[in-house]
């Protein structure tokens, strides 16, 4: 029985001081994020938007849409973008082999005529079938191909931009109108940047007209009401946080904005990998510090997107699950940035947290779950230790979730009713009380499944923007 | 000690439902505060447009809050007007305290505030702030830089040009905001601009050579044209775009023969601008670059056949070895 | 006996309310009557039920853009013959070539003047 209990109680403790670790690192990021956001906003009375504008020498951006299946949503969306504020902007849509009737629609939607475009081909990519360009806007291209994923798309998207920068965008994902000119600003400042990205966060809930956001609602239904807090933290208390600690190793895939050249370079988007996002950024990275080219990758705080959230928990756990399988393969690809001084901070501090932190944390949460009520079970652990156990595990989190939610309204948009700010302060009660730990769950499943050797995608049914809600497959 | 752990967490967690408390009354007074300012703005608002429009106001009395919001209605409204509204925007604002703040607040040590103030004299309009705005472009603060930059267009002060070519080669302010800058400067920045082409460094020479292809006249054709033959290519190829704006029928020769550049991005800006001039005699050279030169000057060669004469372009399109290039400016033609 | 002529109307589109308000101010003291929409669906929509004498489009608008916009006047014989001034920021070129191609009579940039902008109303009217 003692070798039970002093397992039990080391498993228990070791999970304590993890998270006490843990949420001191979140407690850091969160202080950072504060007087960051604060000068984000104090930076508004001096930006130079007008004249970054109307400058004939902003650099043009190429918007690429990766599109399979999307035949419900695609016109919309493709016509949101077109309206984009940006002085010179163009949109390749890559239309994936769907075997829906996406490139119809977009055919009789925008007036498509075929065209015999000269193409480079820099990366190696599925077939081309034709390049189509709108008789009514000339800055709206429609690439044919035939299937091949959707980083294979983004390639061929790479191929055809003509735009010093790239934008890679979800086809589902709702821009805002301003958010090109918003991230374009690290750009500006230094060519050492190759990557920004901005908040993401949920658009379950929100009202929907013409591919732009009118109401900003949080989601009314608990689990996509978690989600959109844990994205609200992720961005504002994490990825904001990076910036001054070594950059960010992750874009998300559903709005980043990139330069052309050092992404052809870097070779592109890899098709074997699930974590296609984060892996062309962490590659980037490496090869533009190798050259010495710029590897700087910052987060804009702005709100930038909008995406649509998994309703129901089985799609969820397959995104979880597929999340964290991408994680994992990432960062067994580029192992060798692990604690080497080479690459600075992103070797010594930003891959280490990924790895230790981000990857393993599920692991440590539940063996310590087990640890702590098996050991309350068979008296090895008692109550005041559960109970400081779930403080700080649990407790802590809670405060660091409300702490960064009244951040956001206090310095961003936030939600506009003091209804909606309650619902979401009421909702991230419920993190610690069953939605961290399933998550964990599925995580775990998903490193398990990765070591094993599971590689594919999931399937996430789409709702359209107007949130109306489907049966899932 | 783990009881220690436990009164601290709790402490902590006390501490914490005090600090949400005090940020929610102080995001309820700030929201109650910004409904006021909105309601007083909305009032003032008739009296800004009188004021940036020209006519005729009765002089109210204005409290300093009433003041402080016209300034900044008026501030804000400087941004989309130009000509003689901003002469008068500079009159309303010369010698007011809100002036006089913002000058002084240059020399804050906050570097937000600086950028801040530097941006606001730009909306107010006083030329007088010229000479201090000017310093900040030495600001150690990036934003502060740009600010100043940018306001120092919105003056249109000519002291200025110089300066700001010269971020433009040094990269202190971005690119996009120190060329608008000088574009909105104008023709106060061509005496400067005609002796920046003759300077040493390559680089001022070739921001110099651009800016003239936008502000110029036919006068600073020769000096784009020399430009053309520059042993540095950065700047025969700006020179090639310049001559491009400047639509200079004389250029068309130089240009036909930089088609034979060995750089390839001055056989584009060559082949570009022959578009633009619309120059006949440079469409065989142009149909040769558009179906073997490297993918971007063969590009720009197709584009400006297409141009220069478009019936020239389909026929060169149809001629067997065309190339992708012709190809498809042959199909966009149609579009 | 005098006939007061009704005073012309002019439409005014942008999604700026500054500038709405600053050309709505000067048209008003020039002596026309401002009708407003702040994006281009609603432009075109009030272009067809008042027929203005002239219309101010922003080129940068939500939902419908200025060009966009211009294109559906001139496709719509009811709007057909209303001019149109388009206001922009933008400074490439090719984008007032697209304008004039659009069917637009006349092109200002951002930052204007708007005395000058209602001189240029009255000339553009004066040529109708």
């Amino acid at each position: 029985m003692s070798w039970f209990h002093t397992l039990a109680i080391a498993l228990a403790t070791i999970t304590l001081a993890y998270f006490a670790a843990l949420n001191v690192v979140y407690l850091a990021f969160t202080a950072i994020a504060w007087r960051d956001l604060n000068r984000h906003l104090r930076a508004r009375g001096h930006a130079p938007d007008d004249e970054i504008f109307s400058s004939p020498v902003t650099p043009p951006v190429s918007v690429l849409v990766p599109a399979y299946n999307e035949e419900p949503t695609i016109v919309e969306s493709v016509r949101s973008l077109l309206g984009l504020r940006y002085p010179l902007h163009e949109v390749i849509v890559v239309n994936d082999g769907s075997s829906d009737a996406t490139l119809g629609r977009l055919r009789e939607a925008f007036d498509l005529v075929p065209v015999r475009k000269a193409l480079r081909v820099l990366l190696p990519t599925a077939p081309i079938r034709g390049v189509y360009v709108s008789r009514r806007h000339h800055h709206l291209w429609v690439v044919d191909k035939e299937n091949g994923g959707k980083a294979d798309a983004l390639n061929v998207g790479l191929d055809v931009a003509g735009g010093e920068l790239v934008c890679a965008i979800d086809s589902d994902t709702l821009v805002e109108a301003d958010a090109l000119q918003r991230m374009i600003r690290p750009f500006l400042v230094s060519s050492e940047v190759v990557a920004v990205g901005g908040t993401i966060r949920a658009v379950n809930g929100c009202e929907v007209r013409a591919g732009r956001v009118v109401k900003e609602r949080p989601p009314r239904r608990l689990l996509p009401a978690l989600q959109a807090v844990e994205y609200l933290r992720a961005f504002l208390a994490g990825r904001l946080g990076w910036n001054r600690l070594g950059g960010n190793l992750v874009i998300s895939g559903a709005f980043g904005l990139f330069r052309r050249e050092p992404m052809i370079e870097a070779g592109g988007y890899l098709h074997e990998t699930v974590g296609e996002d984060m892996e062309v950024v962490v590659r980037m990275r490496r090869r533009g510090r190798r050259a010495g080219t710029g590897e700087q990758v910052v987060f804009v705080p702005d709100p930038v997107a909008w995406t649509e959230v998994p309703e129901r928990a089985r799609i969820l756990a397959r995104q979880r699950d597929r999340w964290h399988r991408g994680l994992a393969d990432v960062l067994r690809r580029h192992q060798g940035l692990a604690f080497n001084p080479r690459y600075g901070r992103v070797g010594l501090l930003v891959f280490p947290y990924f790895l230790l932190i981000e990857l393993l944390a599920p692991v440590v949460e539940l063996v310590g779950i087990v640890a702590v009520v098996l050991g309350l079970l068979f008296g090895a652990v008692n109550i005041p230790f559960a109970v400081l156990f779930l403080l700080v595990a649990y407790g802590f989190g809670l405060l660091l979730t409300a702490w960064t939610l009244v951040l956001e309204q206090w310095t961003y948009r936030g939600y506009g009713r003091l209804r909606d700010r309650v619902w979401l302060l009421f909702v991230s009660l419920f993190e610690g009380l069953g939605y961290r730990q399933m998550t964990a769950v599925w995580r775990l499943r998903g490193l398990i499944g990765y070591l094993r050797g599971r590689r594919e995608w999931g399937v996430m049914t789409r709702s359209g923007f107007t949130g109306d809600e489907q049966p899932s497959a | 000690m783990l009881e220690a752990l436990g009164i601290g967490a709790l402490v902590l967690a006390v501490l914490s439902v005090l600090f949400l408390v005090a940020l929610v009354l102080r995001r309820t007074s700030l929201a109650r505060a910004e409904r006021r300012r909105n309601e007083l703005e909305a009032r003032l608002r008739p009296l800004a447009l009188a004021l940036v429009d020209g006519d005729e106001v009765e002089e109210r009395e204005l409290s300093a809050e009433e003041r402080a919001i016209l300034a900044e209605a008026i501030g804000r409204l400087s941004r989309s007007v130009s000509g003689e509204a901003r002469e008068r925007i500079g009159e309303y604002f010369a010698g007011t305290e809100a002036y006089t703040a913002e000058v002084g607040a240059l020399r804050d040590h906050r570097a937000w505030r600086r950028a801040t103030a530097a941006y606001r004299l730009g909306d107010m309009g006083c030329p007088e702030a010229v000479p201090a705005i000017l310093r900040r472009l030495d600001d150690r603060d990036p934003d502060a830089r740009a600010a100043a930059a940018r306001s120092l267009g919105r003056l249109a002060a000519p002291e200025a040009a110089e300066p700001l070519v010269h971020t433009l080669v040094s990269g202190t302010v971005p690119r996009a905001i120190a060329f608008r800058a000088l574009l909105d400067i104008g023709p106060g920045t061509l005496p400067v601009l005609r002796t920046l082409v003759h300077d040493p460094d390559q680089d001022v020479r070739a921001s110099a050579i651009e800016l003239l292809g936008w502000l110029g006249d036919a006068s600073d054709d020769s000096a784009v044209i020399e430009g053309v033959s520059d042993p540095a290519a950065e700047v025969r190829a700006r020179a090639a775009g310049a001559l491009g704006r400047l639509a200079s029928a004389d250029g068309a020769d130089v240009l036909t023969r930089a088609l034979d550049d060995r750089i390839y991005f001055v056989r584009l800006h060559a082949a570009r601008a022959l578009g633009q001039v619309g120059e006949h005699a440079a469409i065989p050279a142009l149909v040769r670059q558009a179906r073997e030169d490297r993918f971007e000057a063969a590009r720009a060669a197709a584009e400006a056949l297409a141009r220069i004469d478009p019936d020239a372009l389909l026929a060169a399109a149809d001629e067997p070895g065309a190339g992708p290039h012709l190809h498809e400016a042959a199909d966009l033609l149609r579009v | 006996m005098s006939e007061t002529l009704p005073a012309p109307l002019v439409l005014v589109a942008d999604d700026d309310p500054d500038i709405l308000d600053l050309v709505r101010y000067r048209l008003e003291r020039s002596g026309y009557e401002v009708a407003t929409a702040t994006d281009g669906v609603e432009a075109v929509r009030l272009a067809g039920e008042l027929t203005p004498a002239l219309a101010v489009l922003d080129v940068m608008m939500p939902s419908l853009d200025g060009l966009e916009a211009t294109r559906r006047l001139r496709n719509d014989p009811a709007t057909a013959e209303i001019p149109v001034i388009l206001l922009t920021a933008k400074a490439q070129d090719a984008d007032v070539q697209e304008g004039f191609l659009a069917g637009a009579d006349d092109y200002i940039r951002k930052p204007f003047s708007p005395r000058e902008l209602s001189a240029r109303v009255q000339a553009v009217l004066g040529r109708r």
